[in-house]
């Protein structure tokens, strides 16, 4: 495996390019990561993307007038994902209990709200035997899905080990083992103790790329991809759940294309964040009419989701893959 | 298949609603309608002449609490799915066509496109904007030492605001900055070009603006009622159903409560009995015979012309001037808002009909401003005439006509419009009188309304200025050429409230000092008009009557001394699923 020390991409061979100032930390933060024991950093990002999504949802569920009352439960709920979170950074009991419990009925939301968007684009006239038209102008059909990302993170972190479990030694030993005794439980919540989750969260990367790709092509219809810039997700979409797929089946694909992609989907994120804000600004009104330009200029948070598909890859890139039983 | 020879349209013709007895509001809403229940010699508790904007609401709310109410329409009871079109012209039948003579300096253009007649009256076509009065509305004498203070103030009818924007309901941004700051139960309208061209224009003279509202169409469904399509039909009675109209929102609940609504019923006079006190109403049915109904309570709501007009066609011994005219106040004081149209042309595509007329205002110059020299103020706002609406503002604005009228009118689509909505003050010599010359009768032989109306100093004054102002926010906005129509909006006044029966027809919930058990209760109560469109404030006025007549009911209906208390919200009566719904208040 080492022969060819020069064509290893892991993230570990990578780690040892990083100039000396960061080395030590950025090596910490990979054994972290590689070993489950990033809790507490995920649950405050678990934190930070749960209230950028009660925020999202808070307004365009304000567009649709909160005609049904189901359509507070998100805002409800991803606000209190984003507390209990917040405090799993600082307790472990938290994390365990109210993060994890919220983040399972936060995904079950999702589903739920998947069923009354899909509900929503067939109550329009034509339903279904119109589905480009209706999918265009009725509820984003996957946004409940993709609401439920930070929820998927919730859920994840709750199971991890925290970043001060290595002072405790216990990393020293076979985690797996410890874990084993521990839970009595040798399953899949063991494999994500300790960071072995590569190709499950390969699925997942791919899934919610493909529902992102999905929302930002019906989006951007909608205004028929007036700027050139606006197909990039698109594109971008098959080359990333492309990687995460072939990353099941070879670790070369998970160590080489999966992360080029990702990284290439977060800048886009980024980018495409910029022309958004530029697009809100640019309304009648501009930054005088900050309310009613976010609710109908293009939506501010929407490439983020983009970015995250990203990020995510990232993630699978980082952590380790499942041990073969 | 015969096509293309055959001539059926494509794909069949559409298909017949079917007859099953059920009347049509709108494409989902069917209601039953019971036929005539009460008969003449019955003794109902209310009689209501007029179903529109304010006697819709109190003919729901009466039969809510329980009372034997007759709705009196002179025009038709609107099945939607039949009778009404998506059309400009095919529209006309909405309004109130019969004569009525116009004088004065500045006559003002009655007729079409000025007062309902049919269920729903004026709320079948109004655009809906619906903001509310501000405070210094209810005190305009006190302030500015002009008009007339109104008998109530503000936190009297507040509540009545709050529960009708539920009801209608209104959509508008979550924070309103004018008058008393409010938010709206509905989440804001997309915009239209011309909303974009008022937002553009104002935010680069540093105006505030608000966008997508205050406005009465839905922005989300509801119930039996689809939210809106953005195809600016509304002033021809939107066929969706998304803009509401006393006919969808009041109607069906009150007729479910056992009102009865007697329509294309014309009342011709209000009889008083011996001891004073009315006892019903005279009224031609649709074939033209007379009848008379008896009623323990009569309530005019029949528009700021036609309610002076009854009550003037009702004199008899003891009210020889005419009904409730012992002030000599009745048919005086009529008001029209300054309504001036300033349209502008823009090198990119605008498309007016695009979105409903009404969706974006700013009340900035709303107030008394003492450096202007002119009292109260003025609103700027969306309107999106239809083509025929249009040529004839070209016509009036730029005296076109022929050829050149026909470039203008093929050029519509880069054109966009703002209404001028300008506070009126309250005159004397503006009036609704009878007519007095002969051929000056209806078709049922009664007397017609002459409306008489002069602009005065202030008036002047304020158009000029407001015009100016507002051709000024077109040319921010980008248009290349700027044109103005003169023009007068909403009618109300000339059967005022207020404190004194000296020099006002009725008391602050619209009991006319004269006679004890006679009510008057539309725009005509209004003392002094603001520059808010009437509508949300006649409907609250009523509804807030209608709480009154339910507390003092005994009173009234035995002419006993009724208390002049304020007589507290039933939030109970609203329609089904209206109260509490939306988007939660901001107080
Ligand atoms: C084009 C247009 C746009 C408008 N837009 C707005 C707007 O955006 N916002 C707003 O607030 N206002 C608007 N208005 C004004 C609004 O429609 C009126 O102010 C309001 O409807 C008046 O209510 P009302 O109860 O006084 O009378 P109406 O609603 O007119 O009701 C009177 C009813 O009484 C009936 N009637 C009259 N006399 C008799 C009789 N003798 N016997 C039986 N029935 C009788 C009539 O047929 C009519 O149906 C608009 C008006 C027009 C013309
Ligand atoms: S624009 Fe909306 S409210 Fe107006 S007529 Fe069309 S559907 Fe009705």
């Amino acid at each position: 495996m080492n022969s060819l020390a020069l064509f290893d991409t892991s993230p570990k061979a990578l780690v040892k390019f990083v100039p000396p100032p960061f080395g030590g930390l950025v090596r910490t933060a990979l054994d972290h990561v590689r070993h489950g024991r990033f809790q507490r950093s995920l649950s405050l990002m678990v934190a930070a993307t749960s209230a950028v999504s009660a925020l999202e949802v808070g307004y365009e569920h304000y567009r649709g007038s909160y005609s049904n009352p189901v359509m507070y439960t998100p805002v409800v709920l991803s606000g209190a994902l984003a507390v209990a979170s917040f405090a799993a950074v600082f307790s472990r009991r938290a994390a365990q209990t109210w993060m994890r419990w919220l983040s399972w009925i936060t995904l079950l939301d999702g589903v739920v709200g998947f069923g009354f968007h899909i509900r929503g684009i067939r109550r329009k006239p034509g339903g279904w035997r119109m589905p480009v038209t209706n999918l265009v102008m009725g509820p984003p059909l996957f946004a409940p899905l993709l609401f439920g990302t930070s929820a998927y993170l919730g859920v994840l972190a709750s199971y991890l080990q925290r970043e001060e479990d290595s002072e405790t030694g216990s990393y020293v030993l076979d985690a797996l083992a410890v874990g084993r005794e521990l839970t009595g439980r040798d399953d899949w919540r063991n494999d994500i103790r300790v960071g072995r989750f590569q190709k499950h969260f390969c699925i997942v990367v791919a899934a919610y790329t493909v529902c992102v790709g999905a929302e930002s092509w019906y989006s951007h219809y909608k205004n028929n991809f007036a700027y050139r810039v606006q197909w990039s997700p698109i594109l971008l979409t098959p080359l990333l759940s492309g990687a995460a797929l072939g990353s099941l089946k070879s670790e070369r694909v998970a160590n080489t294309l999966l992360p080029a992609a990702s990284a290439l989907a977060m800048v886009d994120g980024v980018v495409g964040t910029y022309f958004h804000v530029r697009g809100i600004l640019r309304k009648p009104g501009g930054r005088t009419k900050p309310l009613y330009n976010t609710l109908y200029g293009p939506p501010i948070f929407a490439p983020m989701l983009f970015a995250a598909a990203g990020m995510l890859g990232m993630m699978a890139y980082l952590v380790r893959r499942e041990r073969s039983r | 298949m015969n096509w293309p020879h055959s001539k059926s349209p494509l794909g069949g013709a559409f298909e017949e609603p079917e007859h099953d007895g059920m009347h049509r509001l709108g494409p989902m809403q069917r209601i039953s309608i019971p036929r005539r229940r009460f008969r003449d010699e019955d003794v109902v508790d209310y009689v209501i002449v007029g179903v529109g904007s304010a006697g819709g609401v109190l003919l729901q709310r009466l039969a809510r609490a329980g009372f034997d109410v007759v709705g009196f329409e002179a025009g038709p009871f609107w099945d939607t799915e039949r009778d009404w079109v998506s059309d400009e012209a095919g529209s006309h039948n909405l309004y109130w066509n019969d004569l009525r003579i116009i004088g004065g300096k500045d006559p003002l253009a009655l007729g079409s496109n000025n007062s309902g007649k049919g269920v729903g009256g004026g709320s079948v076509h109004w655009a809906a904007f619906t903001p509310r009065f501000h405070p210094s509305d209810f005190e305009v004498y006190t302030r500015d030492g002009v008009g007339a203070d109104w008998p109530i103030d503000y936190e009297d009818i507040e509540p009545y605001y709050e529960l009708l924007e539920q009801e209608m309901p209104v959509a508008g941004p979550a924070w309103y900055p004018w008058g008393k700051p409010h938010g709206h139960p509905y989440a804001p309208h997309p915009m239209g070009a011309v909303g974009d061209a008022l937002i553009t224009g104002c935010t680069r003279l540093g105006i505030g603006v608000s966008a997508g509202g205050p406005v009465a169409i839905l922005s989300a469904s509801r119930g039996d009622r689809p939210h809106c399509i953005y195809r600016g039909f509304c002033i021809q009675a939107c066929k969706v159903g998304a803009k509401a109209s006393t006919l969808i929102t009041h109607v069906p609940d009150a007729l479910k409560h056992g009102a009865e609504i007697r329509d294309t019923s014309m009342v011709s006079r209000i009889e008083i009995g011996k001891d004073g006190r009315a006892t019903g109403v005279h009224y031609f049915d649709a074939e033209g015979r007379e009848h008379f109904q008896r009623a323990r309570c009569v309530i005019v709501s029949g528009y700021a012309i036609e309610t002076p007009r009854l009550l003037l066609n009702s004199a008899c011994p003891g009210h020889e001037r005419g009904l409730a005219n012992s002030s000599g106040t009745l048919g005086k004081y009529l008001m029209a808002q300054a309504g001036n149209v300033i349209l502008g042309r823009f090198e990119e595509l605008i498309r007016m009909y695009k979105a409903p007329p009404a969706h974006a205002l700013t009340e900035e110059f709303y107030e008394t401003d003492p450096t202007r020299d002119f009292a109260r103020g003025f609103a700027i706002q969306t309107v999106g005439p239809l083509p025929i609406a249009f040529a004839k503002q070209m016509m009036a604005a730029k005296g076109q006509w022929g050829w050149g009228l026909r470039r203008s009118m093929m050029d519509y689509n880069h054109w966009a419009a703002f209404g001028l909505l300008g506070e009126i003050l309250p005159w004397a010599d503006n009036t609704v009188e009878l007519a007095t010359g002969a051929n000056e009768k209806d078709r049922f032989g009664l007397p017609v309304a002459r409306v008489s109306f002069n602009l005065h100093e202030n008036d002047k004054r304020l158009i000029e200025f407001g015009k100016n102002k507002t051709m000024d926010v077109m040319r921010a906005a980008g248009a290349v050429e700027v044109v103005q129509e003169q023009r007068f909006a909403h009618l109300v006044g000339a059967a005022r409230m207020g404190k004194s029966p000296h020099d006002s027809v009725c008391d602050k919930f619209g009991r006319t000092w004269d006679v004890d058990n006679l009510f008057v209760m539309d725009g005509s109560v209004m003392p002094t008009q603001g520059s808010a469109n009437p509508g949300l404030t006649i409907q609250s006025l009523a509804a807030r009557t209608a709480d009154y007549l339910i507390s003092n009911h005994s009173a009234i209906q035995s002419g006993a001394k009724r208390s002049l208390e304020e007589p507290g919200i039933r939030k109970t009566l609203s329609p089904p699923g209206t109260f509490r719904s939306g988007i939660p208040h901001l107080r």
